[in-house]
């Protein structure tokens, strides 16, 4: 078992970025689950948090702007038995690659997607997000943001992810277990891990954070699809006083690859080549 | 060489499709040639659709000119193609139904009263297309065994009632009164498969070991899509993805992960598809990508075909990387280039664009040759197993350009892929070491090494250049792709009136050998054949070799050429050289 899934590579990150914690969380779910590193791949997408790929030393692929869903798809969809993890932005994840995010969720497929959201585009230094909250100033909302943020954990739910969660940079031990159970989830998991961005968001800042997340205890019943959609929707209704962390919705359901008439059979990478035989014989059919 | 040209015409719905391939069945196992091609618009009910069904001894490679035999099921197919039948020929038409005035004198007109002897047999009237396939059986001189066999096997999956009623119903069609042998054409005994170009290439790719495809639907491409998706149950996987985004992105990930991956699409899907198109240039995954051309720019004539996207994909996506670009001349030969696509995009490393058009794709064609033992499986440079204990050089720079592969799953070779520019080990140079000396010349040698396999790829292939056929001849047409068909059909009627044509054509077209492309073009009178307004080909062939071709025949109308319309054209060129 690996003692650590780290690289030697220096992540790119400004100090206290919040993506070192998103980092250390899922190091320590891979240190947990002890997965062989040459069994995983990481999908990256493009901005800061999606150079996240090269700080693991497992297989990856840093990939382009908004397409880590469609690239992770293709890597499952061809070999089951790898552990997919998804990482990105939430400028990568909801809003360049909002449709891809819609569609993987319905899909079920057996991919966990870390999504670190600083609510602002941090690699292109401070635009607004699809998560930055009305009024806020940034370099692209200099007179304040008049959109309304999409919620990616409403969202997920109701597009059929069967594993939604939040997390919260600032504790990585929690957010460890999220990301770790994910892992272990068949399904398509999500992880929104809030993760400040300390350079360009001035606004949502660790003592933001500290001052309005809660953990969920063990009477919540994430299971109640009613239940969590109300729950996904309290940092609406408190206007952002209260937001919840933990697993707020998970629901058992046959995943894409169990229920694929071909992958059924196995992973796709194990069915062997067509023989000369069968070739013949499916020409035949147009003679 | 003796021929019979059939046209169907109706409306959408009329089942003239179904009825179409049927007697293209039928007269290839008969032992004739046979050429297909469907005409349509973008609606779903009515409107105005023919069927045009080709018939010979020789090979052929268009669909034809002139009509034989037109089967008029609605007074629109009079209206609309009465105009297109040869002097002499035939029309078949339901007197019940339709009327007919202002025939050219000497054609005969043989009324049957298609649907009410449908409707007799059946109840059915959709099986009237039978009843007038039997009729033209008989005129094209073919047994109607054949056809009986044929029936079965095509309706009896369904129910034997069925299969029954339309043996009875070619009967009908077949015995009717004044329905008489016309036509000869001599049979042989060779097996010919009846493929369509979107099928052919689908079979290719998957004789290659092709096991996933992804598609957002888009004519022309989706026949490949729906031959992919029937055939899950031989153990590929098709995906259809919310976007073309996803498709060729989902293509990408599932090569990285080690099996032959493909996606298809036409020319707007493709534009989607642009990004990702240098995602697997940058990292060097093998990917294949069909674009299947038709009539544009933007929507265009969804139904229409057209080559205009060749300049387009040969230099879609920002910056240089290595690309192969190919566009198969037949049915035929889309299963040999799918087939080696997914080998020259593996030992490459980098994608492979075969380019098809709507003629290509939807075309049916009857096939003699399918050399499905000769297809060979060649991964490239793919590492199996870790060699040391150091980190896997992914990227190493080598001296032809292609590095060494692993598979993920396989212990001790992880590594990054990355769109940013990286090193051998695919770490990122794009960040705080951009600019800095010694990142400089890292980058600079990272891309002559990805650039080093296009010379790779000419020393080692004997592909990069055009076909010359007829090298004896006076004049030459230059084609790529789908316009080859014609213009070599257009090469016999040419050489009927004494006129010697040669033609020189193109399937691979990028990269371009231009010192042996160069030896074939040099010195001989050029006549470009293309389906585009600007002559793309010809561009091509300029920037490559500096020959200019000023002598063209453009198409850009949407409709396919006829051998006729290429030869007059081309006569008059000749004549006036
Ligand atoms: C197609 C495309 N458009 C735009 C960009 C520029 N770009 C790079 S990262 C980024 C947004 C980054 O924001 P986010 O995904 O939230 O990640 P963060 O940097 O905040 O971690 C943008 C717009 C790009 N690389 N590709
Ligand atoms: S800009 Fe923001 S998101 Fe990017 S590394 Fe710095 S702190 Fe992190």
């Amino acid at each position: 078992m690996a003692t650590s899934y780290a690289s030697d590579i220096k992540p790119i990150w400004c100090p206290g970025c919040g993506d070192y914690g998103v980092h250390a969380a899922l190091n320590k779910a891979l240190i947990d689950l002890g997965i062989d590193k040459s069994k995983i791949m990481i999908v990256g997408g493009i901005g800061c948090s999606s150079a996240m790929p090269h700080t693991f030393s497992t297989y990856a692929i840093h990939g382009i702007h908004g397409r880590v869903l469609p690239i992770a798809m293709g890597v499952k969809l061809a070999n089951d038995e790898l552990t997919v993890i998804g990482v990105g932005g939430d400028g990568d994840g909801y809003g360049i690659g909002g449709n891809h995010f819609v569609h993987t969720a319905r899909r079920n497929l057996d991919i966990t997607y870390i999504v670190m959201d600083n609510q602002i585009y941090g690699l292109t230094t401070g635009q607004a997000s699809p998560t930055t909250l009305i009024g806020t100033k940034t370099k692209s909302t200099p007179f304040g943001d008049i959109e309304e943020p999409i919620n990616p954990i409403s969202v997920a739910i109701s597009a059929g992810a069967t594993y939604v969660a939040r997390g919260f940079s600032g504790d990585p031990m929690h957010l460890a277990e999220l990301i770790k159970n994910g892992i272990l989830h068949k399904g398509f998991a999500v992880i929104d891990a809030l993760s400040p961005c300390v350079t360009f968001n001035a606004l949502n800042t660790y003592d933001w954070f500290r001052q309005r997340v809660y953990k969920l205890d063990a009477s919540y019943k994430a299971e109640d699809k009613a239940n969590a959609l109300q729950k996904a929707i309290e940092t609406e209704t408190t206007n952002w006083q209260k937001i919840p962390l933990g697993l707020i919705y998970k629901e058992n359901r046959p995943t894409y690859n169990e229920l694929d008439i071909t992958l059924k059979q196995g992973s796709l990478i194990k069915q062997p080549l067509p023989t000369k035989d069968q070739v013949r014989s499916l020409l035949d059919g147009y003679a | 060489m003796s021929e019979v040209v059939i046209r169907v015409a109706g409306a959408n719905g009329d089942g003239i499709e179904s009825s179409g391939m049927l007697l293209l069945k039928i007269a290839a196992r008969s032992g004739r040639y046979v050429f297909g091609y469907r005409s349509y618009q973008s609606v779903i009910k009515g409107g105005h659709v023919w069927y045009q069904i080709r018939i010979a001894d020789e090979k052929l490679y268009s669909h034809g000119s002139d009509i034989d035999i037109l089967v008029a099921l609605n007074q629109d197919a009079i209206t609309y193609q009465l105009k297109h039948v040869k002097e002499g020929g035939i029309v078949i038409y339901d007197p019940s139904r339709t009327t007919i005035s202002g025939a050219p004198q000497g054609t005969k007109l043989i009324g049957i009263p298609l649907l009410d002897i449908a409707t007799k047999v059946s109840g059915d009237p959709i099986m009237r297309n039978t009843v007038a396939l039997g009729a033209v059986l008989r005129l094209a001189g073919i047994d109607i065994a054949v056809a009986d066999e044929l029936i079965n096997e095509t309706f009896s999956k369904k129910s034997q009632q069925i299969a029954d009623q339309n043996i009875k119903a070619a009967a009908e069609g077949y015995n009717f009164a004044g329905v008489e042998r016309t036509f000869n054409i001599k049979n042989d005994s060779r097996r010919r498969y009846v493929l369509d170009g979107n099928t052919a290439l689908s079979v290719g790719a998957y004789a290659a070991g092709c096991k996933f495809y992804a598609a957002y639907p888009m004519t022309p491409a989706s026949g490949i899509l729906h031959w992919f998706a029937s055939h899950e149950n031989l153990g590929v996987v098709f995906k259809q993805t919310e976007d073309e985004i996803t498709a060729i992105n989902a293509t990408i990930g599932a090569a990285s992960a080690g099996v032959r991956a493909m996606c298809g699409t036409s020319g707007g899907g493709f534009s989607l598809m642009v990004e990702g198109l240098g995602l697997a240039g940058m990292i060097e995954v093998p990917i294949v990508v069909v674009e299947a051309e038709r009539t544009g720019p933007s929507t265009g004539l969804p139904t229409k075909t057209e080559q205009a996207d060749l300049l387009f994909v040969n230099h879609a996506a920002q910056g240089e990387f290595p690309r192969i670009v190919v566009a198969p001349r037949s049915a035929e030969e889309s299963f040999k280039i799918a087939s080696e696509a997914f080998n020259l995009a593996e030992m490459y490393q980098c994608p492979v664009i075969i380019l098809s058009d709507l003629y290509m794709a939807e075309h049916i064609e009857g096939v003699e040759e399918i050399d499905a033992d000769g297809v060979k499986v060649e991964r490239g440079r793919v590492q199996a197993e870790a060699t040391n204990d150091g980190r896997f050089d992914r990227y190493k720079i080598t001296d032809d350009g292609i590095s060494p592969r692993s598979i993920p799953g396989t212990p001790g070779l992880e590594f990054v892929a990355a769109s940013d520019e990286h090193n051998e080990y695919g770490d990122l140079i794009s960040d705080v070491f951009a600019g800095i000396d010694e990142y400089v010349e890292k980058r600079k040698r990272m891309h002559e090494k990805r650039m080093r396999k296009i010379d790779t790829m000419l020393k080692n292939e004997d592909l990069f250049k055009p076909e010359l056929e007829g090298g004896q001849a006076d004049y030459f047409f230059v084609t790529f792709g789908s316009a080859t068909m014609p213009a070599k059909e257009a090469v016999k009627l040419l050489s009927n009136e004494g006129l010697r044509f040669g033609i020189i054509s193109f399937s691979y077209l990028l990269p371009i050998d231009a010192e042996k492309t160069l030896k074939i073009l040099n010195g001989k009178k050029l006549i470009d054949v293309e389906y585009n307004f600007t002559g793309q080909l010809a561009q091509h062939i300029k920037s490559a070799t500096g020959i200019n071709i000023e002598k063209r025949i453009l198409k850009y109308d949407g409709e396919a050429f006829t051998p006729k319309e290429i030869a007059e054209q081309a006569k008059l060129i000749a004549n006036g050289w």
